[in-house]
């Protein structure tokens, strides 16, 4: 726990709501929580300060959660944005990027809160069937927290399997390679059981997977009650894939139905993520749903304003759990706002291809 | 269109082209030079139903498309035509020659366009046929305009070199019909690097591919371009040169390199280019643009006001600026140093301090690989050896600030020729 009084009260009082059942959207908390942490934030966070001051946002002006200012993703690249002293800094996440790229971190000063947000999450959304006490074979297409320290998808897989993972769940990808061997034989066994597998991983080690398969001629039928939980673009990869047409692979190639694959909305400078409702409510549309204590607004870049539902805007997202940096991002993905839930259309790159010009970066990729 | 359309098309253009290479070469290219004097007449009728159509069919505003087609087309002149012939072919007459150097055609030329800007798809398909290689042309998605209309501007004149453009519809995902354009004996295609890429792989020799991929240009600003008149002369040109477009070609400018000992000289020209951005604004507004690329202004924008903010305000060093319109019109962003950033382009400029031109260079080395234009100005008597340091890194045109929008017609786009890279040489020593 924090010594800053303020911030220990913040974390207590957000990490009771991420132990409630069920979920409540409970807005009247929501709101006074959220204004409570900006005003923590705005007075810890310098540059954030600065910002929202720049911007005539201060907490004295700031009534309502909606006007709280969005800080782009892009400013984790650039800036330490803590709200806490630098001396206290306990863990550090980085983006994905190469190494000539400038990668964004979120700093931390505690996991506890960070953790207790993830978990809820993917037990509602991707293990909703999984019994009280009960533990699920989780096959994870990703290197394991102690290979990639600073990569925030490891660290909420290991805390997935020490949370939900029975012995035989284990990550399958080391020194940068999927272990494809020693993954095939993991699930080969899991057929003759009827253990039902989680796969859990990159969208890119998915395709990996898929080119070892069909290298190999290889299909498997995964027990019934196996599902997918797939996230991440394919930025910088040799090959790119439709989100439909990956599960339409996986579906193919792995015998887990299109309905039981799970996509995650997720980003390092974040605590909590947003999930596909597929296996949550499975009668439903597919949509993202995240947890009561985020927020998530689609906005018009034009105006900075609300779209009407249905409309098409930038993604902004509010996460309480995200005490110790700042709790308002916004990202440059588009999405569109749904009656309940959103979906994300993503960054629809080179959809402007009017001209022959070339966007700075991508004529500086390597 | 299916693949056995886009065959029979390159049949019918192979067909006209063997009868126009019957007659002089001299007739081709001046019906040829009276299309292009005929389009670069603000008042003719062609150049008019381009302005009327393209607003609609590209997204850009009536004003800007007016502007840029007057100043884009106003060096596209027939002479100008028989000058490049000159001086890349040796004339026309190296067309029928019998005897030492003759340039000769290809029996078909694909010509694959992109963007929705009409200058260059006017001359990718202008060139071939001034070589007498008749020209099969997929047109851009963005702009479904310029080629039809061209097509019909050539057979008004001429008819038989009218009989020498095909126009053919293909989905850019109907691999089957590209494949059937991609067995022309030429391939000319604009492109991002990756179509480029891809259509090359399937043009396999003696058959000739020639790519000209996605550039980006830049200004170069010396210190006597940093104040006063000559500022202001500047920037009103950059700000031109910007505008037109909505810097979507690749001659449009995507960041200013103020080459200064002075720490405030960034400072001016960021605000005088804002201001002049303002101005371009009421003037030619800028066109619509989609919601992905508007995200990714207030993005960047955002970005940079954070950057701003987080500056702590001792006054004493450069700090990042912002100055934009309401909405996403246009920005300019002042940075403190001259590392690239990414361009959201639709009049999104970057300003960025070098202390010296070596160190404009170097920031600008990272990307030499796709550097276009550079507008350069305040160097004076060193001007020159700046303009040769950066053709040295690739740059393939380089002018006065307000310029870049209206390249020459012989222009060495992509650092090649216009007819060149079209011609098939042979050395008649009898």
């Amino acid at each position: 726990m924090s010594e800053d009084p303020a911030r220990a009260a913040l974390d207590a009082a957000v990490l009771a709501w991420t132990r409630e059942e069920p979920w409540r959207l409970d807005e009247v908390r929501f709101e006074r929580l959220a204004l409570e942490l900006f005003a923590f934030q705005f007075a810890r966070c310098e540059p954030y300060a600065r910002f929202c001051s720049a911007r005539g946002r201060t907490p004295e002006r700031v009534a309502s959660w909606r006007e709280i200012p969005a800080v782009p993703t892009g400013a984790f690249k650039e800036l330490a944005l803590r709200s806490f002293p630098a001396s206290r800094e306990a863990h550090v996440f980085r983006t994905s990027g190469t190494s000539t790229e400038r990668r964004g971190e979120l700093h931390l000063d505690t996991l506890v809160l960070y953790e207790a947000a993830l978990l809820p999450s993917v037990r509602r959304f991707v293990l909703p069937d999984l019994e009280s006490g009960a533990r699920a074979r989780l096959r994870i297409l990703a290197p394991a927290p102690e290979e990639a320290p600073d990569s925030s998808l490891s660290h909420l897989f290991g805390c997935v399997r020490r949370e939900f993972g029975d012995a035989a769940s284990g990550f399958d990808v080391r020194a940068g390679a999927l272990q494809i061997g020693t993954l095939l034989a993991a699930l080969e066994r899991a057929g003759p059981d009827g253990v039902p597998v989680a796969l859990c991983g990159t969208a890119f080690a998915f395709v990996h997977l898929l080119d070892a398969l069909a290298a190999r001629g290889a299909r498997l039928a995964l027990p019934a009650g196996s599902r997918a939980m797939e996230t991440g673009g394919f930025k910088g990869r040799s090959r790119e894939l439709s989100r439909e047409a990956l599960h339409g692979a996986i579906e193919e190639a792995l015998g887990i139905p299109a309905a039981r694959i799970v996509n995650q909305y997720g980003m390092t400078e974040l605590a909590s993520s947003f999930y596909d409702s597929v296996l949550w409510d499975p009668s439903g549309p597919r949509r993202k749903l995240g947890p009561p204590w985020t927020r998530v607004r689609l906005l018009d870049p034009e105006s900075g304003d609300d779209v009407a539902p249905g409309g098409v805007g930038m993604i902004a997202i509010l996460d309480l759990a995200n005490t110790g940096s700042v709790l308002a991002l916004q990202t440059a993905d588009l999405g569109r706002a749904l009656a309940e839930g959103f979906e994300v259309l993503g960054r629809v790159p080179g959809a402007e291809s009017r001209g022959c010009s070339i966007a700075a970066d991508e004529m500086l990729a390597p | 269109m299916s693949a056995a359309d886009v065959a029979a098309a390159l049949e019918r253009a192979r067909d006209a082209g063997r009868l126009l290479r019957e007659r002089p070469a001299r007739s081709a290219v001046d019906a040829l030079a009276d299309v292009l004097d005929a389009w670069r007449d603000p008042g003719s009728r062609w150049q008019k139903a381009l302005a009327e159509a393209l607003p609609e069919a590209t997204g850009f505003a009536p004003e800007t498309v007016r502007e840029g087609l007057e100043r884009g087309l106003a060096s596209f002149s027939g002479d100008a035509l028989r000058e490049l012939l000159q001086r890349e072919i040796g004339g026309a007459d190296a067309l029928d020659a019998a005897r030492g150097r003759r340039a000769g055609a290809f029996e078909t030329t694909a010509v694959v366009l992109a963007g929705a800007i009409p200058m260059p798809s006017l001359l990718s398909i202008a060139a071939p046929l001034a070589l007498r290689s008749p020209v099969v042309v997929k047109p851009s998605l963005h702009d479904p305009v310029t080629a039809p209309l061209l097509a019909r501007a050539l057979a008004e004149r001429d008819p038989l070199l009218g009989a020498c453009v095909e126009v053919v519809a293909v989905r850019r995902d109907d691999q089957a019909a590209i494949a059937a354009l991609c067995a022309a004996d030429c391939v000319l295609a604009t492109g991002s690097d990756a179509a480029i890429a891809a259509l090359s792989a399937r043009v396999a020799p003696p058959r000739r591919f020639v790519g000209y991929g996605q550039r980006f240009s830049v200004a170069v600003l010396g210190p006597d371009a940093t104040r006063g008149e000559r500022l202001a002369l500047s920037v009103e040109g950059l700000a031109l040169d910007v505008a037109l477009w909505d810097q979507l070609g690749c001659l449009s400018p995507v960041s200013v390199h103020v080459v200064s000992g002075e720490a405030r000289a960034a400072d001016r020209v960021a605000e005088g280019l804002g201001a002049a951005l303002a101005r371009a604004e009421s003037r030619w507004p800028r066109g619509r643009i989609a919601t992905a690329a508007a995200a990714e202004i207030a993005s960047a924008r955002a970005e940079a006001e954070m950057r701003a903010a987080a500056a702590r305000p001792d006054h004493a060093s450069p700090a990042v600026s912002v100055a934009a319109s309401p909405g996403t019109a246009w920005t300019v962003v002042r940075e403190v140093d001259g590392a690239l950033r990414p361009a959201p382009l639709h009049r999104f400029v970057r300003v960025h301090p070098a202390p010296d031109v070596d160190a404009a260079l170097a920031a600008l080395r990272p990307a030499a690989a796709h550097l276009a234009g550079v507008a350069l100005a305040g160097f004076r008597d060193a001007g020159a050896d700046v303009a040769a340091a950066l053709a040295d890194l690739g740059a393939s045109r380089v002018c006065a600030p307000g310029a870049l929008q209206s390249p020459p017609l012989a222009w060495r786009r992509d650092n090649l020729g216009v007819l060149l890279p079209l011609a098939r040489w042979t050395d008649i020593e009898l």
